[in-house]
C-alpha cells in the first residue's frame, strides 16, 4: 500500500507539471460551462414581447387585453402597444417585439353579429415560439365565440325550433366551455442547463483520464520505469494501484472543484452533497477500471492513444456530455444508458430535478458500478492473460 | 516540387495516423448523425399523456393534440413516470386526461383536463398555452353537442358529429397567421442544421489538433534537417500550409458528400458553397499552422487544441444557432470566424442566398485566413531561421 | 560459503522455442565485483533480470544473502538496480526522481535527503539535483541512472551494460566508480561486451555464450587456461571471411574469427605461427596489411572457448 501511495503521489507530481492536465481538468470543463449556461440563460426562460395593434378599440379587445395579462401569462409575454399592423410587421421583422397580434377594426362588432372576423397574428421565422404561442393564446380566447355560435347552430340542427333561436342565443352567452384546464405542479424542479452541462462538461473532460493514464503507463514502459520499479520491492497490483489512486485523487479533486465553482458562479445544482460525492466516487471508479482496461487491451503507446482517444468520445457522444440528452428521441436515451457517464449525468440530472440523496441516485450509482466491475473484471482477466503468455 | 514534397511527407504521415483519422473522418459524421436526430423543433413542444380511464373523449383530445403541429405527444402510464419525464426536461408540460371524463362530457358535466407543468418555467407555461388552445378549441364542439342535447335533444354523440360538420361551415372568429418575414436567420433542423455546423467545427478543430504533427516536426529537428537540405524556409512553409488545405479541404468534401448523399442535405448555391469551402479551409489551414507554431508539444496541441476549437466553436454559432443568445454573446462571437462561416451557410441553406449574398462573409473569412497564415509564416520563419 | 551475497544455481529460462539462459550457475562474495561476460543476445540481460526478479526462471533457483530470491520483496532491499537504458522520469527533476525511487526502498525523511544528497554527491550531480532530468547530457543520465541504484545502500548493486553509448570520459568515470564500490564491500554484478571493461574492473569474470556460461574465473585463470597462446590480430583489405577461412586451414592456429573490421587468431605460439599465416593470406588473394601480436588476454579467451570474436 506505502509504494501504491509513493507511485500515486509521484504521478500526480506529474500530471500536475503539465500544464495541459489543468486546463482540461478544470479550466475548460468550467469554461464551457460557463459559455453553455450564458447561451441557455435566453433559451430556458421563454419570454417574449408581443405587439398588440388595438384597430377594434372594442369590448372584445378590451377583454383580449385582460386575458393577455392573467399571472400565467405575464411570465411569458410583456406586451407593447403598437400603432398599425404595418408598425408590427416592421417591428416584427426588426425583431423588436417576438410577434404581433393585430385586432382589426370592426372586429367586435362582427363578432357580435355573428360575421367571420379574424384575429391576425403576426410571425417572424427567426422566434417560431412566439408566433405559436400567440396563436395559441388568440385561438383560446376566440374558442367561447365560437363554441357559442355553434351551440346555437347545433341545436336548431338537433331540432329546436327555429322561433328558439334567439331565446337560445341568449342562453348560449351564459355558457363556459365544459373542457378546462387545471394547472398541476410537476413536484420537482426543473432541469437548468446549467445543472445538465456542468457535470456534463466535468465528465467530459475526466473521460480525458483514460488517454493520459494509459497513455502515462506506456511512456513510463518505454522510458524502463515500470521495470526498474518493478525491481524495487513493490508487487505487481501495487503499481496499478498507485496508477489508480492518482487517476482518482485527481479525478475526485477535478470534479469537486468544477461543482464547487460552478454551483458558486453559475448557480449549476449538483444536488445533494453526499449523493453528488457518491455518484463522482462511482465514475471516477469507473473511469480507473476503463483506464486499466486501455492498459490491458493496447500494446504499444500508439494503440493506447487511439484506443483511449475513440473510447473517450465514443462514451461522451452516447452517454449525453454533447448534447442536452434529454431533448433527445427516446432511443438516443436509451443508448446513453449503456455507458457509465451516461449513467452519471442520469443521476446527476435526476438530483437536480427530483432532489432527495442516496436513494436517488442508487440506480445509477449501481449501474455505473457493475459497468466498472465488467471493464475491471475484463481488464484483471486480459492482464492475467498477458504475464502468463 | 520541393513544396510538393513536404506536403507529401506530412500527409503520408497523417495517414498511416489511425487515430488522427478517426477524428477527421469518423468523429465528424458520428455527430452529424448524433446532432441531426437530436436537433429537432426550436419551434416544437414535447407533450405527455397520461389517461387515467378518460375513454372515447379522452381519445379525441388525444387525437386533436396529435393533430397540432406544434406539439410531439407521447403517451406514459403513470403520472409520476410523467412527472419525472417533465422534470429531466425530456417532456415541455403533460396533460392528465381524467376518469370517466367521457361519462361527464356526455352528461353534460365540465370536466377538467390536468396539465402538469411548473408555473415558474416560462417554456413549460408556453407549451402549457398551446395545449390549452387545443383542450379549449375540442371544448368548442363539446360545447356545442352538451348545449343541443339539453335543449333539442337527441344523443351527446349524434350532437358532437352534427356540430363537427356545422363547425367548418358556420362564420367563425378565427385566427390568421402571417409571416412579416419568409427567410429564417435559423439554419434549417435536423441534419440540414448538424451537417453544415459540424462542418464548421471539425475541420477547424482537427486542423488546431493536427498543429500536434507540426509540434512534432519541430522537435524531432526535422524542419533543421529539411531546411539543410537546398530548402527555401518559405517553400517549407508553402508545403505545410499546402498539407493542412488538403486536410481540411478533404474533410469539408467528406462532410459535404455524407451530408448530401446520406441525410439529403442541400448545400445551395454550388459556386457560393464551393468558395466557402475554400475559405473555411484557408482558415482551418492558418489556425492549424499557428497552432503548429504555438504550442510547444505535441500532447499540448492535441490537448488544448480540441478544447480551444470546442469553445470557438461555440460562441461562433456551430453548437446553437446564435439568433438565440444575446445580443452581447452575439457580438461576442463574431470575434470569431466560425460565427461568420455558419452566418454565410445560413444564408445559403435557410434564405438560398447566392454568392452576392455571402460575399462578405467570405472576405471576412479571407481576412481571417490571411492573419493566421501570417502569423504562422512569421512564428515558423522564426524556428526555421533557427 | 553462507555468506555468499548471490547465488544462482542451474538458472533456465526460456522465450517459446529459444532457450535464453540455460544451466548458469555462479556466485558472487561480498565485496566482489563480477562481470558478466559475453556477446549482444548472449544472455546476460536475461540473468539479471531473473536475479532481480523481474523475471522468474523456469528452472533453478537465486539466493540472495541466503535468502530465495522468489517471492521474498524484502530481498529486493538488499539489490540495487540499474537497467541498461536510462530509467528516469524525464519530467522530474533529479532530486525527485530519487526521492520516489527512494521511498520505493521504504527511505524517507531525513535518512532519505541525506542519501539523495550522498547519491548526487558520488555521482558528481550535488549543484544539478533541482534540475529536470530532460535538462541533463546523455552522461549526467546515465550516472544519475545508476545514483538511482544506490540510494539505498544495496549489498548487490547489478549493472546492465552500464557504459554502452557513453562518450569515453564519463565512461573511464563510471569505471573508476564501479571499482570502487567493490572496495566499501557493496558487490557489483557487471554485464558487458567490452572485454577491456571487464579485465578492468572485474575481481571474476563468467565467459557467457548462447544463454549457457562456458567458463568462470579471475582473469589470471581464464587466461591460464589458454596456456602459451597467443592472440593474433590481422588487418587486411578484401574478403575478411575468406582470410579467416585460409587462416584456420593453417598449422598452428586454433581459432580464427571475423571481428571489427580484423581477424582475431588464437594461435599455440604466435611468433613461429605468424609467416604460415601471411603466406596462407597471400594464397587467399587477401594480403595481411598489418599483425598485431598480443599476450592472451580474455578476447583470446573469449575466442579460444567460442570459435567467435566477442565483438561482432
Amino acid at each position: 500500500m506505502r509504494a501504491a501511495l509513493v507511485i500515486a503521489g509521484k504521478d500526480l507530481r506529474q500530471r500536475l507539471r503539465d500544464r495541459s492536465a489543468i486546463v482540461i481538468g478544470l479550466v475548460a470543463p468550467i469554461a464551457i460551462a460557463a459559455l453553455m449556461s450564458l447561451a441557455f440563460r435566453g433559451a430556458e426562460t421563454f419570454h417574449y414581447t408581443l405587439g398588440v395593434v388595438d384597430d377594434d378599440h372594442g369590448p372584445l379587445a378590451t377583454a383580449l387585453g385582460g386575458v393577455l395579462h392573467e399571472p400565467g401569462l405575464r411570465q411569458v409575454v410583456t406586451t407593447q402597444s403598437l400603432p398599425s399592423a404595418a408598425a408590427a410587421r416592421t417591428a416584427v421583422r426588426d425583431k423588436t417585439v417576438g410577434a404581433a397580434l393585430v385586432v382589426p377594426t370592426g372586429f367586435s362588432a362582427a363578432a357580435a353579429a355573428g360575421h367571420p372576423a379574424a384575429l391576425t397574428v403576426v410571425t417572424g421565422a427567426d422566434n417560431a415560439t412566439a408566433g405559436s404561442v400567440t396563436a395559441s393564446i388568440a385561438s383560446s380566447f376566440v374558442a367561447q365565440l365560437n363554441a357559442d355560435r355553434l351551440s346555437v347552430a347545433t341545436a336548431l340542427a338537433a331540432g329546436a325550433p327555429g322561433s328558439e333561436a334567439a331565446r337560445l342565443q341568449s342562453l348560449a352567452t351564459t355558457l363556459r366551455l365544459p373542457l378546462t384546464t387545471v394547472d398541476r405542479s410537476v413536484g420537482a424542479t426543473p432541469l437548468k442547463a446549467v445543472s445538465y452541462y456542468s457535470p456534463g462538461m466535468a465528465i467530459f473532460f475526466l473521460l480525458f483520464m483514460i488517454s493520459f493514464t494509459s497513455r502515462s503507463y506506456f511512456v513510463d514502459r518505454s522510458q524502463g520505469m515500470i521495470e526498474r520499479i518493478r525491481a524495487a520491492p513493490v508487487r505487481p497490483h501495487e503499481i496499478v494501484l498507485g496508477k489508480a489512486l492518482s487517476v482518482f485523487a485527481y479525478g475526485i479533486v477535478s470534479l469537486g472543484i468544477i461543482a464547487l465553482v460552478t454551483t458558486a458562479a453559475f448557480g449549476a445544482d449538483w444536488g445533494d452533497p453526499l449523493a453528488a460525492g457518491a455518484l463522482c466516487v462511482a465514475l471516477v471508479v469507473a473511469v480507473v477500471t476503463l483506464a486499466t482496461l486501455v492498459m490491458a487491451v493496447a500494446r504499444t503507446q500508439r494503440q493506447a492513444e487511439g484506443i483511449s482517444a475513440v473510447l473517450v468520445f465514443g462514451l461522451a457522444l452516447l452517454g449525453g456530455n454533447f448534447v442536452f440528452l434529454s431533448a433527445a428521441p427516446p432511443i438516443m436515451r436509451n443508448l446513453a444508458l449503456g455507458t457509465p457517464n451516461g449513467w452519471a449525468l442520469r443521476g446527476f440530472t435526476d438530483l437536480a430535478t427530483l432532489g432527495g440523496g442516496l436513494r436517488t441516485v442508487a440506480v445509477p450509482i449501481a449501474a455505473i458500478l457493475s459497468f466498472s466491475a465488467v471493464a475491471g473484471g475484463l481488464s484483471a482477466l486480459l492482464a492475467t492473460k498477458a504475464v502468463r503468455s | 516540387m520541393t513544396v510538393l514534397a513536404i506536403a507529401r511527407a506530412s500527409l503520408t504521415r497523417l495517414v498511416r495516423d489511425r487515430t488522427a483519422l478517426f477524428f477527421l473522418v469518423v468523429l465528424p459524421v458520428l455527430v452529424i448523425v448524433l446532432v441531426g436526430a437530436t436537433v429537432r423543433g426550436f419551434s416544437t413542444w414535447k407533450v405527455g399523456v397520461v389517461d387515467e380511464g378518460a375513454g372515447a373523449a379522452g381519445q379525441r383530445l388525444v387525437a386533436a393534440l396529435d393533430r397540432s403541429p406544434d406539439l410531439a405527444v407521447d403517451h406514459y402510464p403513470t403520472v409520476r413516470a410523467m412527472s419525472t419525464a417533465i422534470a429531466r426536461g425530456e417532456l415541455n408540460t403533460g396533460v392528465v386526461l381524467p376518469a370517466r371524463m367521457d361519462e361527464a362530457e356526455r352528461g353534460g358535466s365540465r370536466t377538467s383536463v390536468g396539465l402538469v407543468f411548473e408555473q415558474a418555467n416560462s417554456s413549460m407555461q408556453a407549451a402549457a398555452t398551446a395545449v390549452a388552445a387545443v383542450v379549449r378549441a375540442e371544448g368548442v364542439r363539446v360545447q356545442a353537442a352538451q348545449f343541443a342535447t339539453a335543449q333539442a335533444g337527441g344523443t351527446f354523440a349524434t350532437n358532437l358529429s352534427q356540430a363537427a360538420r356545422l363547425e367548418g361551415r358556420l362564420p367563425r372568429a378565427q385566427v390568421r397567421t402571417v409571416a412579416a418575414q419568409a427567410s429564417s436567420s435559423i439554419l434549417p433542423e435536423g441534419f440540414s442544421y448538424a451537417a453544415p455546423t459540424e462542418l464548421v467545427l471539425f475541420v477547424f478543430l482537427s486542423a488546431v489538433a493536427g498543429g500536434a504533427a507540426t509540434v512534432e516536426t519541430r522537435r524531432l529537428g526535422i524542419y533543421e534537417r529539411i531546411v539543410a537540405a537546398p530548402v527555401r524556409p518559405r517553400d517549407v512553409i508553402a508545403g505545410e500550409t499546402l498539407n493542412y488545405l488538403v486536410i481540411a479541404l478533404g474533410q469539408s468534401l467528406l462532410i459535404v458528400a455524407v451530408g448530401a448523399l446520406a441525410f439529403g442535405v442541400s448545400w445551395g448555391d454550388p459556386i457560393a458553397a464551393a468558395l466557402l469551402l475554400v475559405c473555411w479551409s484557408l482558415v482551418g489551414a492558418g489556425a492549424g499552422m499557428l497552432a503548429g507554431t504555438l504550442f510547444k508539444t505535441p500532447e499540448q496541441a492535441s490537448g488544448i487544441g480540441p478544447v480551444v476549437g470546442i469553445t470557438l466553436g461555440m460562441l461562433g454559432g456551430c453548437m446553437w444557432p446564435l439568433a438565440m443568445v444575446s445580443p452581447v454573446m452575439r457580438q461576442v462571437g463574431h470575434a470569431t470566424p466560425q460565427a461568420w462561416a455558419v452566418d454565410a451557410w445560413t444564408a445559403l441553406l435557410a434564405r438560398g442566398g447566392t454568392l452576392a449574398t455571402v460575399l462578405p462573409d467570405l472576405a471576412v473569412l479571407a481576412g481571417f485566413a490571411a492573419v493566421f497564415l501570417l502569423l504562422a509564416t512569421h512564428r515558423l520563419r522564426h524556428v526555421l531561421a533557427g | 560459503m553462507g555468506d555468499d551475497v548471490l547465488r544462482c544455481d542451474r538458472l533456465r529460462r526460456t522465450f517459446g522455442a529459444r532457450v535464453a539462459v540455460d544451466d548458469v550457475s555462479f556466485r558472487l562474495a561480498p565485496g566482489e565485483v563480477y562481470g558478466l561476460l559475453g556477446p549482444n543476445g548472449a544472455g546476460k540481460t536475461t540473468t539479471i533480470k531473473m536475479v532481480c526478479g523481474l523475471l522468474d526462471p523456469d528452472g533453478g533457483t537465486v539466493t540472495i544473502g541466503g535468502r530465495p530470491a522468489r517471492d521474498d520483496l524484502s530481498v529486493r532491499r538488499m539489490v540495487g538496480y540499474v537497467p541498461q537504458d536510462v530509467a528516469l522520469y524525464p519530467d522530474l527533476t533529479a532530486t525527485e526522481n530519487l526521492a520516489f525511487l527512494g521511498r520505493l526502498y521504504h527511505l524517507r525523511g531525513r535518512e532519505l535527503a541525506a542519501r539523495i544528497d550522498e547519491a548526487l554527491e558520488l555521482t558528481d550531480l550535488a549543484s544539478r539535483g533541482g534540475d529536470r532530468v530532460d535538462s541533463f547530457s546523455g552522461g549526467m543520465k546515465r550516472r544519475l541512472n545508476i545514483a538511482a541504484g544506490l540510494l539505498h545502500h544495496p549489498a548487490l548493486l547489478v549493472l546492465d551494460e552500464p557504459t554502452v553509448g557513453v562518450d569515453p570520459q564519463s565512461r573511464h568515470a563510471i569505471l573508476e566508480r564501479v571499482d570502487s564500490f567493490g572496495r566499501t564491500g557493496m558487490s557489483v554484478l557487471y554485464t558487458t561486451h567490452y572485454m577491456e571493461e571487464a579485465e578492468r574492473v572485474c575481481d571474476r569474470v563468467g565467459i557467457i555464450d548462447h544463454g549457457r556460461l562456458i567458463a568462470e574465473g579471475t582473469r589470471r585463470e581464464l587466461v591460464a587456461e589458454l596456456g602459451q597462446k597467443d592472440r593474433i590480430e590481422l588487418a587486411a583489405d578484401g574478403d575478411l571471411e575468406t582470410l579467416a577461412a585460409a587462416c584456420r586451414r593453417t598449422g598452428g592456429v586454433e581459432r580464427a574469427s571475423v571481428a571489427d573490421g580484423t581477424v582475431q587468431l588464437v594461435a599455440a605460439d604466435g611468433r613461429r605461427t605468424l609467416p604460415a599465416v601471411i603466406e596462407a593470406a597471400e594464397h587467399a588473394g587477401v594480403p595481411v596489411r598489418s599483425v598485431d601480436v598480443t599476450e592472451p588476454d580474455l578476447e583470446a579467451v573469449f575466442l579460444h572457448l567460442t570459435g567467435t570474436a566477442l565483438r561482432e
